[in-house]
């Protein structure tokens, strides 16, 4: 056996980068590699030198697996400065108490604290604990057991269909409805958040008239006085309504019946992004206004025109999980995602090909491809060459590689074009779609379900203000004041000391006291959505009853009952609005109440799903519409196009207020609590900017500043700004002052990108936190991916020494190089383990959100999170591969064709067989349970962070300070009260969701049969148990179960062929396997990356 | 003047002061060890005085009363429940209606306003203890909870001690017992032990008990 390549490290390799042990079949393996042609025969173990460089070094590794794995620019160029940040394990001032304590203040707290300790121990008798029972406890509940209620939450024109955990009356987890045709079970993050703010104890509480609270009776009659003379008078002429896009029915009939009593009045809606360009598009190419709805579990080749669809509300969920199932080589071959682009996305991080391209090149790619594909999107294809122009050079093999591929996959391929992208842009997409016969095959068309949202709508309802021709303005949208373009002039007409602002009313309900309500005459606090009686379509038209967990906790008004007001009718509660109006849809139902419990208790209304609707495709009005397009004006030279992005994490904003999200690390820059203005290296390079360095960036004659962070992959001579932050809303005290506001850039005519924004340097910093740096794992490649065809043939050196290093089996017989004997399972009932697909994980990271309402996680805030103090059990490692993109080293950074891909992998504690953790624990805090799993037992732990330290997964968290402690009474309703709320000190990790596994045993085991899994759970029906992250995760990317039965998927999973175990070189066993991600490139355009395997 | 430095005394001090010096640290320690295992550390001989006089004297013994009749949640759910106001004054809006112990009850339920009942058997936050399972595998009442039959106020008679459940946990099959008499505070197992022993086993192969010991059992 030959050791000796790994086992003498390099000179001067600090001992924590001690090197792994080989096991004898990783150079049994190498040996065998010899057969084939090997550029060094001689090298036994290059994946060894290639670590004990990076050791030395503290670089990537390179060269060893075949490809270069890093986590940012600076890492990959082996900046210093940057490598004596992440060499150590946690970064300078990790272990340091709390900011804003002097050593001696220190000293007397201390002193203080040891005085008061010496007095409470003088008992050990507790206080005593009152057990408060039920005055009378409601039939359904029994204490002590949760329940499930079917609901769901609107936003954005979509209602997502939920099932929400509650205990003791108080709801304490979100998770998709099963049954629900778009969620099947998956939450996105906002799903998760949605509970948080539910629970915000800075929400809105008072219903006031300027400053004086009011009652809402007083705004009744009020309202009443109002419409009663409007009715009379003018029919509403001068009422306006500002709302969210409908797409419930009962507020559509409401609206219908406002429309009745005051059919001058009228009603305009706002959301930040919207499907009206593809709407539009449709109406030219189609005759008619419809939504696209996308099948992807057909589609062999994708085409995505700056189409974030994996990430973009609303079908994401949907959308992922069919996309996903066809990156999984068992569920048949693979497809084909190529992606035209500006900033790295989600769905480019998945994308097989990707081209970098301004937001205002993509009419000129899609016109190129149309023109290629030829057929009906030909005769658009011309019109729109005129209005943008085809990217040259590189980006020519580009297209015509994309426009044969979907050529020869007529019927099985599709187009999707991005919500921010123009109308015309979506008209070559659907013109694209007919031309390759997609048209009911990958593509359907549905009826459009909510009105136009766009801003023209906006421009009007202004006009009218400013021409003196509204008295009251209803405003029930979220936050126009701030989400609105810059110069849209709501703000302006709303600010006070507008000369006309006295003329008008301003009504404004939200959750927040936020930008909008600083300049209203009336506020009126909205109810949640988990506190009030609602309905909803989702994009296929499917409608979930939404019904309440609890009642309003902050005075809040339903949006029903609000808008009811304006019938002027007797009061009727929002329960009774939204029965009545369903009894009313029931006319031929012969018993309405069974009907309408079912319609509650399952949550959707059956039948509800839209059905497609013919087609016929005419050119003609498509070409007029990309006619009329007015293009934006090219960048000329020392400027660059401004990108307007919603954010992954907080959306427009509406989210900002949810800690949950704002610490969430972005899914692409991993970035907290921040947002950045992104721009490629290259732009860096061009600006002589740092990440960090606040730029100036002017517009118009508009300016902001912004700090930068360099995206690999991102678009040249372009920069984006996300949406969302620079909150100053008065009460949302947890989004304020967090980021820039980008929307100060945004102008009507150009909400989403334009050219002509100059940046320049202003000489400050601003200290961006990320935490794809924190728990370096000293360069040893842990997230594998390849192509279909190495994957094949498996025949690069590569590939080889990367599985017998990850696959080797340590526990073979005669396998000496464990010392501690192996754990016997026989008598075990469950073997646990889990497995994660690197091919269908997208990185969306609804995992991490679901795992910390699961498991009452902490949030630290920025300044601990720079700390590496972070407290999410389940991180999301975001690694950029590709090799050619530096290599003539940092002073050739901007290199043109920096392409790099983006692997994602979830990592939380593997469940190691020989646990690092468990040797070091000298308190036995983390034991070993008879089922394998890693049991973390909080009241043993003394915090000696010896665990972490030995861990080599860096997956443990350790609560440096009481992050638990001030919590509201309301926060403390969110806690799920079957995990113990960790106290300062404590050290904690991923359980596997433990609490889950016993609940479930313990049902299972009082009825005398075993846990049902999904394999033996039925056709069509789930498994009793999941994990949080599990149920949550969109792509069924993550699986549990017991390794016992071999017809689970998860023991399908481990056997699979993919499967690998991270850094099982060490010995740990992990219980928890990741499969290999499998890329699958066009050979056409594979030529170009042929040096990367070359060594 | 010659002589010895120190008088003949210090020696005794010195050897008194280096046996006290040795012997305080381990009696404080070990005082205090044994104080938190003692009865009076345990809670077990701490009386607790409830908003209400309930005498379960009264309900178990002279009525008969099945515990399950209040506490009714205890097959199902982790916790037994306390019953709430609705199902005490089911009966006592019949009967001893106007009884003066019962005016707190009828005023609670009357106002809508629960009772606060001091919690007597409190384990630590990080326990997470399950009834139904040890009610639907055999463990009885009056295993945990001593006589209630006999308690004019409800004490806690066992130490719920973490060796004393594992102690349990290690070997259940002492503490079975038919389901039929899971309720029952005077059900005693064979005398003869073998005979005993045998009842032990064949309830826990019935009932298909697995006592388990890892620590996510009860901590998690």
């Amino acid at each position: 056996m030959n050791t000796k390549n790994d086992s003498a490290p390099s000179p001067g390799t600090p001992s924590s980068f001690a090197l792994p042990v080989v096991p004898a079949q990783a150079a049994a393996a190498e040996e065998h590699g010899h057969g084939h042609d090997h550029a060094h025969p001689h090298e036994h173990d290059e994946v060894g030198a290639a670590l004990d460089h990076a050791a030395g070094a503290g670089v990537a590794t390179e060269g060893g697996y075949g490809k270069t794995y890093w986590r940012s620019l600076e890492e990959r160029l082996g900046k210093p400065e940057y490598m004596e940040t992440v060499g150590p394990e946690f970064p300078e001032g990790a272990d340091l108490p709390p900011t804003g304590f002097a050593r001696r203040e220190f000293m007397q707290l201390i002193g203080a604290s040891v005085a008061l300790a010496g007095a409470t121990a003088c008992t050990t008798r507790p206080s005593d604990e009152r057990m408060v029972a039920f005055t009378k406890t409601p039939p359904e509940l029994t204490p002590g057991n949760p329940l499930h209620y079917a609901s769901g939450m609107t936003f954005a024109g979509h209602t997502s269909g939920l099932l929400i955990t509650a205990r003791e009356g108080r709801p304490v987890k979100v998770e998709g409805n099963p049954q629900h045709p778009v969620n099947q079970g998956a939450a996105g993050i906002y799903e998760q958040a949605f509970l948080l703010s539910l629970y915000d104890p800075q929400r809105a509480r008072v219903l006031r008239q300027g400053k004086a609270p009011r009652s809402v009776r007083t705004l009744a009659e009020e309202i009443a006085g109002l419409v009663g003379k409007a009715s009379t008078g003018d029919g509403g002429a001068r009422i306006r309504f500002l709302t969210e896009p409908n797409n419930s029915p009962v507020m559509g009939h409401l609206r219908s019946r406002i429309q009745q009593k005051l059919p001058n009045a009228r009603f305009y809606s706002h959301a930040t992004l919207t499907q009206d360009p593809s709407h539009e598009a449709a109406q030219a190419v189609f005759g008619q206004a419809l939504t696209a709805q996308y099948d992807f579990s057909q589609a062999d080749v994708i085409l995505s025109l700056d189409a974030d669809f994996l990430e973009s509300r609303p079908a994401n969920l949907a959308y992922a999980r069919q996309f996903a199932h066809r990156r999984d080589p068992k569920m048949g071959s693979l497809n084909r995602l190529y992606v035209a682009e500006t900033r790295y996305s989600i769905t480019g991080g998945m994308a097989d090909h990707r081209l970098r391209v301004r937001s205002s090149d993509i009419l000129g790619v899609a016109a190129a491809v149309a023109q290629a594909v030829g057929g009906q999107a030909a005769g658009l294809a011309s019109a729109a060459a005129s209005k943008s122009a085809a990217p040259s050079g590189s980006a020519e093999k580009w297209i015509a590689a994309v426009a044969g591929d979907l050529r020869n996959a007529s019927g099985r391929c599709v187009v999707v074009a991005g919500e921010r992208q123009p109308a015309a842009v979506h008209a070559l997409a659907h013109a694209l779609n007919v031309a390759l016969g997609n048209v009911g095959k990958t593509v359907r068309y549905l009826p459009v379900a909510t009105e136009s949202t766009g801003l023209a709508g906006i421009r009007e309802l202004i006009a009218d203000i400013k021409g003196g021709k509204v008295d009251t303005l209803v405003i029930t949208a979220w936050n126009p004041v701030y989400s609105l373009p810059v110069d849209s002039g709501l703000a302006e007409l709303l600010d006070p000391k507008h000369p006309e602002r006295t003329k008008f009313t301003v009504l404004y309900t939200s959750l927040f006291e936020d930008e909008t309500s600083a300049l209203v005459d009336w506020f009126v606090p909205a109810a949640h959505q988990l506190e009030s009686w609602s309905d909803g379509r989702s994009f296929d038209g499917t409608v979930s009853i939404a019904q309440p967990l609890i009642q309003p906790l902050f005075n809040g008004v339903p949006e029903t009952e609000l808008l009811a007001l304006f019938l002027d009718e007797p009061f009727r509660p929002a329960y009774q609005i939204l029965r009545d109006f369903w009894r009313g849809q029931a006319a031929g139902v012969a018993d309405f109440e069974s009907h309408w419990e079912s319609l509650v208790s399952v949550g959707i209304v059956p039948g509800s799903t839209a059905a497609a609707v013919n087609v016929a495709a005419n050119t003609d009005g498509a070409t007029a519409l990309i006619n009329g397009y007015q293009a934006p004006k090219p960048a000329a030279t020392g400027q660059y196009e401004i990108n307007f992005v919603p954010d992954y994490k907080i959306y427009d904003g509406r989210f900002a207020n949810s800690s949950w999200l704002q610490e969430l690390p972005d899914p692409i820059t991993k970035l907290v609590w921040d947002n950045p203005l992104l721009i490629s290296p290259r732009t860096a390079e061009e600006l002589k900017v740092e990440r960090g360095d606040v730029l100036e960036v002017s517009y118009g004659n508009r300016k902001i500043q912004a700090p930068v962070w360099i995206m690999p992959g991102h678009a040249d001579g372009a920069a984006t700004l996300p949406l969302g932050y620079g909150r100053t809303g008065l009460h949302e005290t947890t989004a304020q002052g967090k980021g820039y506001n980008a929307n100060l850039l945004r102008t009507m005519n150009a909400p989403w990108f334009d050219g002509g924004a100059t940046l320049t340097k202003t000489g400050e910093t601003y200290k961006l936190i990320s935490t794809q740096q924190h728990w370096s794992t000293a360069g040893r490649p842990v997230a594998l991916d390849f192509t279909v065809e190495e994957w094949r043939t498996k025949a690069g050196h590569g590939i080889k020494s990367a599985l017998a290093r990850t696959r080797g089996d340590l526990d073979a017989p005669g396998n000496k190089l464990n010392l501690m004997p192996p754990f016997k399972y026989d008598e075990a009932e469950y073997k646990w383990g889990m497995a994660i697909d690197l091919a269908r994980c997208t990185g969306c990271a609804a995992c991490v959100v679901a795992c910390q309402a699961e498991n009452n996680i902490p949030v630290v805030g920025k300044d601990q999170v720079s700390r590496s103090r972070e407290m999410q059990w389940l991180r999301i490692d975001r690694y950029f591969t590709g090799a050619g993109i530096f290599e003539g080293g940092y002073e050739n950074r901007a290199s043109p064709d920096s392409e790099p891909q983006i692997v994602m992998q979830p990592v939380m504690c593997v469940h190691c067989e020989k646990a690092p953790c468990e040797y070091v624990c000298p308190v036995n805090a983390t034991v070993h349970s008879d089922e394998g799993l890693n049991d973390m037992v909080y009241n043993r732990c003394v915090g000696t962070r010896y665990c972490s330290n030995n861990c080599p997964y860096k997956v443990r968290r350790f609560n440096y300070l009481h992050y638990t402690q001030g919590k509201q009474p309301t926060e403390k309703m969110a806690m799920n009260p079957d995990v113990t709320v960790r106290n300062r000190g404590v050290m904690e990790k991923c359980t596997y969701c433990v609490q889950r596994i016993e609940r479930t045993r313990i049902n299972a085991r009082i009825e005398r049969r075993k846990i049902t899994f999904e394999q033996s759970a039925g056709e069509g029906k789930q498994g009793e148990l999941h994990t949080a992250c599990q149920q949550a995760c969109p792509t069924q990317a993550i699986t549990f179960g017991s390794l016992h039965d071999p017809e689970a998927r998860v023991t399908k999973l481990h056997n699979d062929e993919r499967h690998y175990k991270l850094l099982q070189e060490l010995g740990t066993q992990p219980r928890t396997v990741h499969l290999v991600r499998l890329r699958n490139p066009n050979p056409a355009l594979a030529a170009p990356k042929a040096s990367e395997g070359e060594h | 003047m010659s002589g010895p430095l120190f008088p003949r005394w210090t020696n005794t001090v010195s050897r008194l002061s280096a046996a006290g010096l040795l012997a305080v640290p381990a009696i404080g320690i070990g005082g205090l060890m044994a104080y938190v295992r003692s009865p009076y550390g345990t809670n077990m001989q701490r009386p607790y005085e409830q908003p209400i006089e309930f005498d379960h004297r009264h309900h178990v013994r002279d009525e008969k009363i099945d515990c399950r009749f209040c506490h009714w949640s205890v097959e199902k759910s982790p916790s037994a429940g306390i019953p709430s106001t609705t199902v005490c004054m089911s009966c006592h809006a019949q009967i001893w209606n106007k009884s003066p112990y019962l005016t707190e009850v009828r005023k609670a339920f009357f106002a809508d306003q629960p009772i606060p009942w001091v919690r007597v058997h409190n384990l630590p936050d990080f326990v997470y203890f399950n009834h139904a399972i040890h009610v639907n595998k055999g463990v009885g009442c009056v295993t945990c909870h001593g006589r209630v039959d006999e308690m004019a106020a409800i004490e806690q008679q066992k130490p719920l001690t973490m060796g004393w459940c594992v102690e349990c946990h290690r070997n259940p099959t002492p503490h079975l017992r038919p389901l039929e008499y899971i309720t029952s505070m005077t059900w005693t197992p064979p005398a003869a032990p073998q005979e005993a022993q045998g009842l032990g086993e064949k309830l826990a192969k019935e009932y298909d008990v697995h006592s388990r010991t890892s620590c996510s059992t009860c901590h998690r």
